[in-house]
């Protein structure tokens, strides 16, 4: 699939930049410089503005991920069950760290809510979600993956 | 009235999938009445009457806004569903397209038509994918049933139904920035006047409603505002989902009417708090919402500003005395400066220095210093910023700050 053959799947409205946007991300795993003029150009935005929203929004993502990208949900619910032991595990299991953003093997963050507060603690690996966590079964959940 | 069930009255026993099951519980009766029997404006004028007030959490009353867009001149009106819910501890919207799309669907149709758009979008959070497929199956479903698209149950109205995915922003459920983001911009709140009830979406009037308070207008339609308008509180009358947390022993999401207390709310609805726990604070509404403790359990909740707890997006988070505080606070900041927009420097920085002190709360290592800080970020934040977002992030603190006494530590 080329970006071009992606984009003539919309129709050049304004409406269409942002799922377009996620559209590419999803099929290349990120906007580089190149494609975000591509779609600036073929929406005719300024490459300002389309980098703009861009950058702004958590699905989509500017620079190259790596093979494995874990988020644990830290919000109200989730931070008030074992949220913190479960980053932890996850930690000492990959031999990463928190937020560290060079490791070009895993990257671990936080996430927002995403609305499964009754099944928490929610992990996203990968953009699969896993419900109920506990520390032990983050090796085995994290196993799939290695 | 105690017993009527309005939103949930189907959940578990039709299946969301087949309009079928919904069609045969009473569905799309309330658009069957209004095509063949209301005109437009009577519509409003019963959505009016029933006083429904906005579920997103901000409690507009839901027919003014509507009657506004109707009133416009400009031929061309949008109307957009907000089921962007990102309030942590909130998956009420969520829970109505999971379990009864068509009402959803069927109370988004009446409401478009009634202020005259072609055009209604539904603006879905991005991490709800399942809930977007099952929405697209619903709308095709409709669809075929001639409840969507072009002249309606043999009328002359015409509808279509766009299902636009967000991309995880919490501020996009403000709905100027919701507007920014379906055009295809940053999700940042605009200057308001102009309301998108003048200059909405493409700079046309447009009315934004939340998911849940939508949900309510095929009943009003078939059962009449009046007769709604006497559910739950005067000030605010009305069903209204509640999601139960935290260490409550039946967590979920229950249906009750406004004014209802929280009291009522933890012990009838969730059985009451967990076994071996001792009650500490509530906090209602979400990361933005207030605390309350034991001694005001016994207030009703409203949407009237005379209210003195918010209520909302509706969710109860129930906080026991185990529960490490410095961790809920961690999680409050952290929060508000991830989803922060950046558009105004008070809330960009306000959120920033609020978590770097949350960061040393955690250490434990707070300084008079940042006592002081505190209280200087908290009135920036509720006093200057641009939009709700600032005052959503000082509301907990402050509450921790005045409630719990945090600094007396």
């Amino acid at each position: 699939m080329t970006i071009e053959k992606i984009l003539l799947g919309f129709s050049p409205k304004a409406e269409n930049i942002l799922p377009a946007l996620k559209k590419v991300n999803a099929g290349f795993g990120y906007i580089d410089e190149e494609k975000a003029e591509k779609i600036a150009a073929y929406f005719s935005v300024p490459i300002s503005q389309l980098y703009e929203t861009a950058t702004f929004y958590d699905l989509i993502n500017t620079k190259k991920q790596p093979a494995l990208t874990i988020k644990v949900c830290f919000s109200t619910h989730c931070a008030l069950k074992d949220a913190k032991k479960i980053i932890v595990e996850i930690e000492n299991v990959l031999h990463v760290k928190l937020g560290d953003e060079n490791n070009p093997k895993f990257r671990l963050g936080k996430m927002s809510c995403v609305g499964r507060c009754g099944e928490g603690p929610v992990v996203m690996v990968n953009n699969k979600v896993y419900e109920r966590v506990t520390v032990v079964m983050v090796r085995g959940m994290l196993e799939e993956y290695l | 009235m105690e017993n009527t069930k309005i939103l949930t009255i189907n959940w578990g026993k039709i299946n969301p999938l087949k309009i079928g099951d919904y069609l045969a519980v009473g569905g799309y009766l309330a658009l069957k009445k209004f095509v063949s029997e209301m005109k437009p404006d009577e519509a409003i004028e019963e959505i009016v009457a029933s006083k429904l007030s906005g579920r997103g959490g901000a409690g507009y009353a839901t027919g003014e806004k509507l009657k506004m867009v109707a009133e416009s001149e400009s031929h061309e009106k949008y109307f957009i569903c907000n089921l962007d819910e990102s309030e942590p501890g909130t998956y009420k919207d969520r829970m109505i397209a999971d379990n009864n799309p068509q009402l959803l669907l069927e109370g988004i149709i009446i409401a478009a038509l009634s202020i005259g758009a072609h055009k209604a979008y539904i603006y879905i959070n991005g991490n709800y994918e399942k809930q977007k497929e099952t929405l697209e199956t619903a709308r095709a479903q409709a669809h075929k049933k001639n409840f969507l698209g072009a002249g309606i149950l043999g009328s002359a109205y015409d509808l279509d139904v766009e299902i636009f995915s967000g991309a995880g922003a919490y501020i996009c459920g403000e709905e100027t920035a919701l507007i920014n983001s379906i055009e295809g911009k940053r999700g940042e709140p605009r200057l308001r006047p102009p309301f998108p009830t003048e200059a909405g979406l493409f700079g046309k009037p447009t009315a934004v409603n939340n998911a849940e308070t939508i949900a309510n207008i095929p009943w009003i339609i078939l059962n009449g505002g009046k007769k709604y308008a006497k559910i739950g509180a005067s000030c605010s009358p009305g069903m209204k989902l509640y999601i139960l947390g935290g260490s409550v022993k039946k967590p979920g999401v229950v249906e009750a009417p406004t004014g209802v207390t929280i009291r009522e709310l933890v012990d009838d609805f969730g059985g009451g708090v967990t076994p071996g726990r001792d009650f500490w604070f509530a906090q209602i509404g979400g990361a933005s919402g207030r605390l309350v403790l034991e001694k005001e359990l016994d207030m009703p909740l409203t949407f009237s500003r005379d209210c003195q707890i918010p209520l909302g997006s509706g969710s109860i988070l129930v906080v026991d005395k185990m529960a490490n505080i410095s961790d809920l606070i961690l999680s409050w900041t952290e929060f508000f400066r991830r989803e922060s927009c950046g558009k105004c420097v008070p809330c960009r920085e306000g959120t920033f220095r609020l978590h770097e002190i949350a960061l040393r709360l955690q250490d434990g290592e707070i300084s008079e210093r940042d006592k002081v800080a505190i209280k200087d970020i908290l009135w920036t934040l509720e006093s200057t910023t641009f939009c709700p977002l600032g005052r959503f992030a000082a509301t907990a603190m402050r509450d921790a700050v005045e409630k719990l006494n945090l600094l007396d530590k």
